[in-house]
């Protein structure tokens, strides 16, 4: 009874509480993103100061509108809050700079809060009715609907809201940026300098459009802002580029006299709502809150069955450090994994735009991604032939006597050994001119042979290599299944008449079908992910003969910096290997479990 | 189904494993048709000797005949037997049918032949219904006749059972056994049947042959074995309760002395035992006339009821025996006897048994010259 009252009034606490905990964490952002635009304000107005040498008459405008000065007494260090402006070739502070507080802009949204209380009203008022009616299995299924779907309006529009906060402070923002790039160039600095003092905005002008002045712009916001009719029809206005939203501005610099016009310089500067809006948090916490409910209200049914409830809970506690571990270490990469691919995501730029399955798209296009999928299903074909070894070589080092257990460690060793040791070592034996194999082959008459270097042949090296490196640890797992097989089904075969080589066919194969399955799987899904080996000693070469799948994954990341590409290569590996190993299930294990 | 029964014959076999003898110099003569129980305590032997019978094991010495025929050197397969292991050993991964036909298949037999005789060996032993199973969807009890089916598909000369019962519950055991049996009698193949229980291979066999430490002690129909055991180790395996037995010291005059009984051997003998079975034992209460008991027969001491198993159809009566042994007598239910009372125990001189130092029959029957009578 206690759990049949407690479980609605927890999933009610929890809904709340999860609610109030999304428009905090939104209220907080924007309280954030405030105290840091007062920052940059701050910053701007100290670059000035610093630029001007003390109050200009140019900068005075900028800075009284905006700011606070004071000056620092002599003696005292960068003390106190603010931002501190120092004069040329001095390391005291001269003025500190703050800005006057702003007032809140609102201090709780309205629309989410409407939700969120409704929403918390609804589930108090289930959870008391809940006291006295008796449980209906679907009951749960409707409220944990109606929870959802209020958790995720109240999610929704506290982001909307902390959007279009953020959009107004960006305005403003952007205002603020323009303002002083043009007292820097009253001051009389030159663009390049004027334009770092309003942060960083990135500016497109005649003089300003070099590319190395430029690299940090993304392309896409350079495109948009060259289409920007000159004079703007209105300024400050935005651009969308690369999916999100950028705050520019265009600023004629004062022309001196006798001297040419200079080219007006575009501003743009990515919006608050772009590097401030609290959009993980918020989507955490929402999340959270909702699983939370969710998995409240799941448990709700068992309640009417408290010692199974009591075991449920009980269960997950015990679980719950595991599972969290597995969401974190696990579920965590590789959910993000999958975020990168369907977005731009890049290693400097802050924005990462949603770009669906284009990744996908130009994965599925590029003939190199085809060929070294195809390299490495090629590379797999050594599996069946290193079993087929490691089966043999079990069969012959059964027993224990001294010499067998000698053959069967040396024939282990390569397993326990370092890949990149062995990659190492069988570079260096099949070096084509200095190697211990191709002198060998010389010297017995036959021609070197180009082990490694030839695009025909380093394939098929590297599966020998992986087959001398894999049937020790294959051989071991078949003798275990081997041992496994009793000795009562070979005396019944042979008293049955059957030779050595049926007993192998009906007997060894059969007991054995279960190691092979695992052999098979584990083999084929680590033939799948093959790196060191290519890594170390071909680097995919030659002319991308050795280039395999998950090679071709890292230098896709980490040498051409695509990420996106990268990780949507991944995902496309994991179909596979998801694939071929469903495909093993389905043909082998299936039919071998009726047999 | 006409299998022409064949006798196994053994000269001199014997087995070694490195320092270990498990079968010694082992003479059997299994002659065609007979039902031959294999009996011995665990580690004696008898598998071995049936394995060697089957070709399973190599021996490292002597010849085995399967009918006319020395096998030594021939494949299991080919000899003509068929075995049924303790742990039925059937083909996990094949049906009843494939098990049944495994032997045939292997052998490349006609697939309509193959099927003709799964079909009426799965009639003999009721496992029609069963033919599309695998084992592991089988009882302890359908998994047995499984794997006699497929020692009886093949029509061999020879049938080899190695504990065939140990691994069924003690009812299906019994029924089991009486089903062997009853196999036996129409199929009339030789058989040899490994066992460590010795009721089993006393009611099954048509002669027993038990082991000991490798070596077979006595071969003979379950009566002469029980009767006239050639030794001690025989004659105190064989039977249940076991045979009670009386420790007998030499005296200075040459007889042998043991409790109140002194005996005159045939022969000068350093030792002997004396050993009675619990049937030849009779008890009466003690009777103010010792020398008269209701029996008729001669009180030959007295002693002690220690415990009373009351079985049913019998009583089991452990008694503190001559010098300290206790022994235990098959007594009627209608004995009206109680833990603790003094009884008359008297021998069935005529039916027990004297065996010497080295556990050789010394004499049947013997009687003792002088009993110490202390009552």
């Amino acid at each position: 009874m206690r759990g049949r009252a407690a479980l609605p009034v927890l999933a009610a606490v929890a809904f709340t509480a999860g609610t109030a905990l999304t428009i905090a964490v939104a209220v907080r952002g924007l309280s954030d993103a405030q105290a840091a635009a007062a920052r940059d304000v701050a910053r701007m107005a100290a670059e000035l100061w610093e630029l001007a040498g003390g109050v200009d008459e140019a900068a005075r405008a900028f800075l009284d509108d905006r700011v606070a000065i004071e000056a620092v007494p002599e003696g005292e260090t960068r003390s106190g809050s603010g931002t501190h402006a120092y004069r040329t070739g001095s390391l005291q502070p001269a003025v500190r700079i703050t800005v006057p507080p702003q007032p809140r802009m609102t201090p709780l949204p309205p629309a989410p809060t409407a939700l969120a209380l409704l929403g918390s009203l609804l589930m108090s008022a289930w959870a008391v009715a809940r006291r006295r009616t008796p449980p209906a299995p679907r009951y749960p299924a409707i409220v944990a609907l109606t929870a959802t779907g209020l958790l995720g309006a109240t999610a929704v529009t506290t982001h909307r809201w902390a959007d279009s906060e953020l959009e107004a402070l960006s305005d403003g923002h952007a205002t603020h940026a323009l303002r002083a790039v043009e007292a820097a160039l009253a001051i009389g600095a030159d663009p390049e300098r004027a334009v770092r003092v309003a942060g960083l905005p990135w500016a497109t002008s005649a003089a300003l459009t070099r590319p190395d002045q430029i690299w940090t712009m993304p392309r896409g916001v350079a495109r948009a802002l060259a289409t920007v009719p000159n004079p703007p029809t209105a300024s400050p206005f935005t651009v969308e580029a690369s999916g999100a939203t950028y705050h520019t501005g265009l600023v004629i610099p004062p022309t001196p006299a006798a001297t040419t016009p200079s080219p007006a310089l575009h501003l743009a500067l990515l919006g608050y709502e772009e590097t401030h809006a609290p959009t993980v948090p918020l989507a955490a916490t929402a999340t959270a809150a909702t699983l939370l409910t969710a998995l409240i209200l799941c448990l709700l049914p068992l309640s009417t069955r408290p010692p199974l409830l009591r075991r449920t809970v009980t269960a997950w506690a015990f679980l719950a450090p595991a599972a969290l571990l597995l969401a974190v270490f696990t579920f965590g990469p590789l959910l993000f994994s999958l975020w990168i691919s369907l977005h731009e995501w890049h290693l400097v730029d802050p924005v990462h735009p949603f770009v669906g399955l284009d990744k996908y798209r130009n994965i599925i296009l590029d003939t190199d991604w085809w060929a070294a999928l195809r390299n490495t299903a090629i590379f797999t074909l050594h599996v069946p032939l290193a079993m087929a070894v490691a089966l043999a070589l079990a069969l012959l080092t059964r027993g224990s006597r001294r010499a067998v257990r000698l053959a069967r460690l040396a024939l282990f060793l390569p397993g326990i050994t370092s890949v990149v040791a062995i990659a190492v070592v069988w570079k260096w034996l099949l070096n084509d001119g200095y190697g211990p194999v191709n002198r060998l082959l010389e010297s017995v008459g036959l021609g070197a042979v180009a082990w490694l270097t030839s695009p025909g042949i380093a394939l098929v090296t590297l599966m020998g290599i992986s087959v001398w490196m894999v049937v020790g640890y294959q051989m071991v797992v078949f003798q275990a299944g081997l041992a496994a097989i009793p000795r009562d089904w070979y005396d019944a075969a042979r008293v049955d008449g059957a030779g050595a080589v049926q007993r192998f066919r009906h007997i060894t194969l059969p007991g054995l079908r279960h190691t092979l399955f695992f052999v098979l799987v584990t083999s084929v899904i680590g033939s799948f992910q093959v790196f060191g080996l290519v890594y170390v000693m071909t680097e995919g070469g030659p002319l991308g003969a050795t280039d395999v799948a998950v090679y071709h994954i890292y230098r896709e990341a980490w040498e051409f910096l695509r990420f996106g590409n990268a990780a949507a290569m991944s995902w496309i590996l994991f179909a596979v290997v998801f694939a071929a190993t469903w495909l093993h299930f389905r043909l082998l294990e299936r039919r071998t479990v009726r047999a | 189904m006409n299998p022409a029964p064949r006798g196994v014959t053994l000269r001199g076999v014997e087995k070694r494993f490195g320092a270990v003898t498990a079968v010694a110099a082992a003479d059997l003569e299994v002659r065609p048709g007979e039902l031959l129980a294999l009996v011995g305590p665990s580690g004696c032997g008898k598998s071995t000797l049936l394995r060697l019978i089957a070709g399973l094991e190599e021996p490292s010495g002597g010849e085995i005949l399967i009918g006319e025929r020395t096998v030594n050197d021939v494949a299991p397969g080919d000899r003509n037997v068929a075995m049924v292991f303790q742990s039925y050993a059937l083909y996990p991964h094949m049906t009843v049918a494939g098990n049944l036909g495994f032997g045939l298949r292997v052998r490349g037999t006609d697939r309509a032949e193959i099927e003709k005789r799964v079909e009426r060996t799965a009639g003999i032993l009721g496992l029609d219904d069963l033919l599309s199973r695998r084992p592991g969807q089988l009882s302890g009890g359908q998994q047995q006749r499984v794997a006699l089916g497929r020692a009886m598909v093949r029509d061999p000369g020879v049938f080899l059972f190695d504990e065939p019962l140990s691994n069924l519950d003690a009812g299906l055991r019994l029924r089991t056994r009486d089903e062997i049996a009853d196999l036996h009698r129409r199929l009339g193949t030789t058989m040899i049947f490994v066992t460590h229980d010795q009721t089993e291979a006393l009611s099954l066999g048509q002669r027993v042959a038990v082991m000991d430490r490798g070596r077979i002690l006595q071969v003979g129909t379950p009566d002469t074995i029980y009767r006239e055991p050639a030794n001690l180790f025989v004659a105190a395996f064989v039977g249940s309760p076991p045979i009670n037995r009386l420790r007998l010291s030499r005296e200075d005059d040459g007889s042998l002395l043991g409790g109140p009984f002194r005996f005159a051997p045939d022969r000068a003998l350093d030792a002997a035992t004396l050993a009675v079975r619990p049937e030849d034992l009779a008890i009466a209460p003690l009777l103010p006339r010792p020398d008269i008991t209701p029996a008729g027969r001669q009180p030959d001491f007295a002693a002690t009821v220690l415990r009373i198993e009351a079985l049913g159809s019998e009583q089991r009566v452990h008694v503190d025996g001559p010098a300290d042994a206790t022994w235990i007598v098959r007594a009627q239910p209608s004995l009206g006897a109680n833990p603790g009372d003094r009884v008359h125990v008297s021998v069935a001189w005529e039916r027990s048994h004297l065996f010497g130092p080295d556990g050789g029959r010394v004499g049947s029957a013997p009687r003792p010259i002088q009993i110490l009578r202390d009552i």
